[in-house]
């Protein structure tokens, strides 16, 4: 018996033993580490380090560190700010050429010069193997020619306004990298796969941090780049580092997780929006400080009109009464978030138009049905029971019938499942109580997201649904594609269906509309457009919250989609580096 | 001589067998709704763009070809390459396996061992208050829900008492450190391994508990046990050499197919604790429709535990001689 219970005693401390090997093993090996180095978390790993093959949100967040471009936004007022380039670029209109000069004193990461023939190199690159992504900002380039080491000419085959947007936001790679790499994809039967599957263990970028380390599935290190050509150098009014020594990418799959390590310091940052339910415990943390930037992004309910019921912009004026969009935004959102009228985000303040239909802005859940009710009666919708009585009382609407008689057969709402976004499928829900006061026979249905797209985007087999966008590029150009009928094609960007000769004249026409200031007039115009004619009715633009430390770094600049974007990476400061300089600055004084 | 017939009769079945998963698993993911190229565009991809990817992932020949090119691509031993990674799938399941097996092999094994041993013990003294104990709490460990004691033990002894790391299989600041020593970073691993076994562990070690228990505890009715009593053996011997391994038959099957799952690992597990395994990538495979991805991690699954039940079978005839092959 007391051997049984020796062995139950040895046995059950099993636990025990773990855990003081483990605590041993941590007092063994821990070590403190750089504390300049700035560490990030990120919600899934990257894909790669192909630029080519990286079209997820983590890679670019990693690789926009290394790539760069020829040209950045100003975090404030987004205009156009010369990045590799020395100078905004020349248009010379009898020529249709752009020359574009590149700053002199640029480096790749392993010494050897950035010449104007890498630049060339990557425009043929994208045009010689349609790169997704790339190819159609590049498809109206003609020719691209290096004039000298620092000056490239490009010839257009036509005037159009998103050559500084589109074809110069492209990432510029090394020739002397990439030239192999091309040749031996162009050998092969599929080259664009070839290009795309090409494993890049080494990129060789002209960013502020060059790559280091990568140990899958667990974390990215980047080092700082001693030859950064901003270092030291005042671009857009500020002084640039980098001043911190690397950054480190650590991936945490639950926010939760995530949260914690922020909250313990195990990360600096968490880049990656964070849900309105954490900023509880976020605020009571010491050091802790959550940012809340305008995303450009568009949260919207889009409605097939290719067929009935809904070809008929009255029906879907009434629905767009009937949405009760700034409840969305408190009860759904929690406040954390905006409004949104026209399809272009507010944050987006260079192409943003105040000034459009706003459906049903401002009245009571009665008036919203009594205003949808009157417009749709007026034009020839009846029911058997009407939403609004003799004696102008609202009551439940029901079988409501279309102007030619027809009762209003039954359709669905399709929105993303909760577990993949639970605003999008609330307000499904909400949404398909409102428009059955009216007597719409209107069903929320959560679905796979992947067979949502298919069935709305490939099949165009639904009614209604709700979607959104959340990265619109800062150009308006995704407004053309969205609307224009030359989209309305399997897997073409007009999900709608919607065809409007005015609005296709104004869409080509702010294609090609050099002047900025004549360009925001018909941008504007087709904002109220689709205002008016609701294709899509843009519900939201979502708060992004974001929460870092602040007893590490400071110097974050806040833009548009965030403070994670080169400028602060390129100006924070680890806090005793930072309190150094404004004592060194006061004392200068 | 009969063993080796039945074993070549059993590997020929499970040929067959696979063959049938891999063309069943084939159709079954490409006519699931969704498809990888909806996934992949964005709004800065035109149509004609993502026309261009689909022709060059090979997704819109017909499904007779691709499966023709599929099970050709399977005898020259390629996979495919990942269409969200754009590797070759053998090289991310050759990245994950080992730490899913790191992992969930050491959990299972370190809870069947534990778990026998201790349902061994418990049974011998059945209504004791220990058995009682033990018992219950196997009972409760058992139906514990997974991510919740796993959230639970990352906020208690990871965030608050600070023992552990709170997730990740390693330390970014050794790992980049240069003056690093592979001692400093297996034991860096052991550090971050420590905690998601720890709650593997005593999620699994129950239901081995319970199985052993209650398979001892009808062992110990046996006649053959009361004889070695009569005997005069030790108690010590009568159950260790007696009863207990004529009891563990029904944990051995437990056990075997098990291990075999466990390189399947587990997705919530491993997305709680962001452990860079299996379980993840087959999920996100799944939900992003990486056909060749999932397909491979499926077919790794299939296979293992194919073998695992067949050296299930042949155990079996070692540990009871009574069993016959036919």
């Amino acid at each position: 018996m007391v051997t049984n219970r020796s062995y139950l005693r040895c046995v059950t401390c099993w636990p025990m033993w773990i855990m003081c090997l483990t605590i041993l093993s941590f007092s063994a090996c821990h070590r403190p580490g750089d504390g300049n180095i700035l560490k990030i978390g990120l919600s899934e790993e990257p894909r790669t380090l192909n630029i080519w093959l990286a079209g997820d949100a983590n890679s670019s967040k990693v690789l926009s560190q290394i790539y760069q471009p020829l040209y950045l936004r100003d975090p404030v007022t987004l205009a156009f700010v010369p990045w590799l380039a020395a100078e905004l670029p020349t248009y010379e209109p009898q020529k249709r050429t752009y020359t574009v000069r590149l700053r002199k004193a640029v480096k790749w990461s392993d010494g050897t010069p950035l010449t104007a023939e890498d630049v060339v190199f990557t425009g043929r690159l994208i045009q010689g193997f349609q790169i997704p992504r790339y190819a159609s900002k590049w498809r109206n380039v003609e020719k691209i020619t290096a004039l000298d080491n620092h000056t490239v000419a490009i010839r257009i085959k036509k005037p159009y306004a998103t050559f500084l947007s589109g074809t110069m936001m492209a990432p510029i790679v090394p020739a002397h990298q990439w030239r192999a790499i091309a040749e031996r994809a162009e050998t092969s039967q599929k080259k664009l796969a070839t290009l795309l599957n090409n494993e890049i263990t080494q990129p060789i970028g002209s960013g502020p941090f060059v790559f280091q380390q990568w140990q899958r599935g667990n974390f990215v290190y980047l080092k700082k780049n001693p030859l950064f050509f901003a270092s030291r150098q005042t671009i857009d009014g500020r002084v640039l580092g980098p001043y911190v020594n690397g950054l480190l990418f650590k991936i945490y799959s639950t926010t939760d997780v995530a949260v914690l390590a922020l909250r313990k310091g195990e990360i600096d940052l968490f880049w990656w929006g964070i849900q309105p339910g954490y900023l509880e415990q976020l605020n009571k943390t010491p050091n802790v400080k959550v940012f809340q930037s305008k995303k450009s992004a568009l949260y919207y309910m889009g409605f097939n009109t290719r067929r009935a019921p809904f070809n008929d912009p009255v029906l879907r004026q009434a629905v767009a009464t009937l949405i009760d969009k700034r409840f969305i935004v408190q009860r759904i959102l929690q406040g954390y978030g905006t409004q949104m009228d026209a399809v272009i985000p507010p944050g987006n303040i260079q192409w943003y138009c105040a000034d459009v239909v706003r459906h049903g802005d401002g009245l009571s859940r009665t008036d919203r049905v009594r205003q949808a009710y009157q417009l749709l009666s007026q034009a020839g919708y009846t029911w058997k029971t009407p939403p609004v009585g003799n004696d102008g009382n609202i009551q439940s609407g029901e079988g409501l019938q279309l102007p030619d008689g027809r009762p209003m057969a039954a359709f669905n709402l399709l929105t993303p499942p909760a577990d993949y976004d639970p605003h999008r499928a609330m307000s499904g829900m909400m949404i398909q109580e409102w428009l059955r006061e009216l007597g719409m026979p209107v069903f929320a249905r959560p679905m796979h997201f992947g067979s949502l797209l298919q069935k709305i985007k490939s099949n165009h087999d639904f009614e209604a649904f709700i979607l959104g966008y959340g990265r619109l590029s800062l150009d308006p150009d995704y407004l053309r594609f969205f609307f224009i009928s030359g989209n309305d094609k399997p897997r073409g960007w007009n999900m709608s269906g919607y065809r409007n000769p005015e609005f296709d004249r104004l869409a080509v026409q702010s294609e090609s509309e050099m002047n900025p200031v004549q360009r925001r007039h018909i941008i504007y115009e087709m904002q109220r457009i689709i205002s008016k004619d609701v294709p899509y009715l843009p519900l939201y633009n979502p708060g992004l919250l974001e929460a870092v430390r602040t007893d590490r770094f400071e110097g974050w600049v806040p833009m548009i989609d965030g403070i994670g974007n080169r400028w602060s990476f390129c100006q924070l400061k680890a806090v005793e580096n930072a309190a150094n300089t404004s004592s060194e600055k006061a004392k200068a004084r | 001589m009969n063993l080796q017939r039945y074993i070549v009769r059993r590997c020929a079945e499970i040929v067959i067998i696979f063959f049938v998963i891999m063309t069943v698993l084939f159709f079954l993911f490409r006519l699931a709704p969704g498809d990888p190229i909806t996934r992949m565009v964005d709004p800065s991809m035109t149509p004609e763009e993502a026309q261009l990817l689909i022709s060059q992932l090979g997704l819109d020949r017909p499904l007779a070809v691709q499966y023709a090119y599929f099970l050709g691509n399977f005898f020259r031993g390629q996979m495919g390459v990942s269409f969200h990674y754009g590797q070759p799938v053998v090289r991310i399941i050759t990245q994950r396996l080992p730490n899913t097996i790191l992992l969930f092999t050491s959990a299972v094994v370190l809870s069947a061992l534990f778990g026998v041993w201790l349902g061994k013990i418990l049974a011998w003294r059945k209504g004791d208050g220990i058995d009682t104990w033990f018992t219950i709490g196997a009972l409760m460990c058992h139906t514990l829900f997974l991510p919740w004691l796993a959230l639970l033990m990352i906020w208690l002894l990871a965030f608050k008492i600070g023992w552990f790391p709170l997730t990740g299989m390693m330390s970014p600041e050794i790992w980049i450190d240069s003056g690093s020593g592979w001692v400093a970073k297996a034991l860096d691993v052991l550090h971050h391994l420590a905690l998601p076994l720890l709650t593997l562990f005593i999620i699994h070690f129950g239901s081995y508990l319970l199985i052993m228990r209650s398979s001892m505890l009808n062992t110990l009715t046996e006649d053959y046990i009361l004889t070695a009593r009569a005997k005069g053996l030790p108690e010590q011997w009568v159950r260790d050499r007696h009863a207990a391994p004529n009891a563990a038959l029904p944990v051995v099957t437990s056990v075997g197919l098990s291990l075999a799952f466990s390189i399947n690992g587990g997705a919530l597990t491993e997305t709680v604790f962001s452990w860079p395994g299996i379980g993840r990538e087959l999920v996100f495979a799944v939900s992003n429709s990486d056909y060749p991805l999932a397909q491979a991690c499926f077919l790794l699954i299939a296979i293992v535990v194919l073998i695992a039940n067949l050296i299930v079978d042949v155990l079996y005839g070692y540990l009871d001689p009574r069993i016959r092959y036919e």
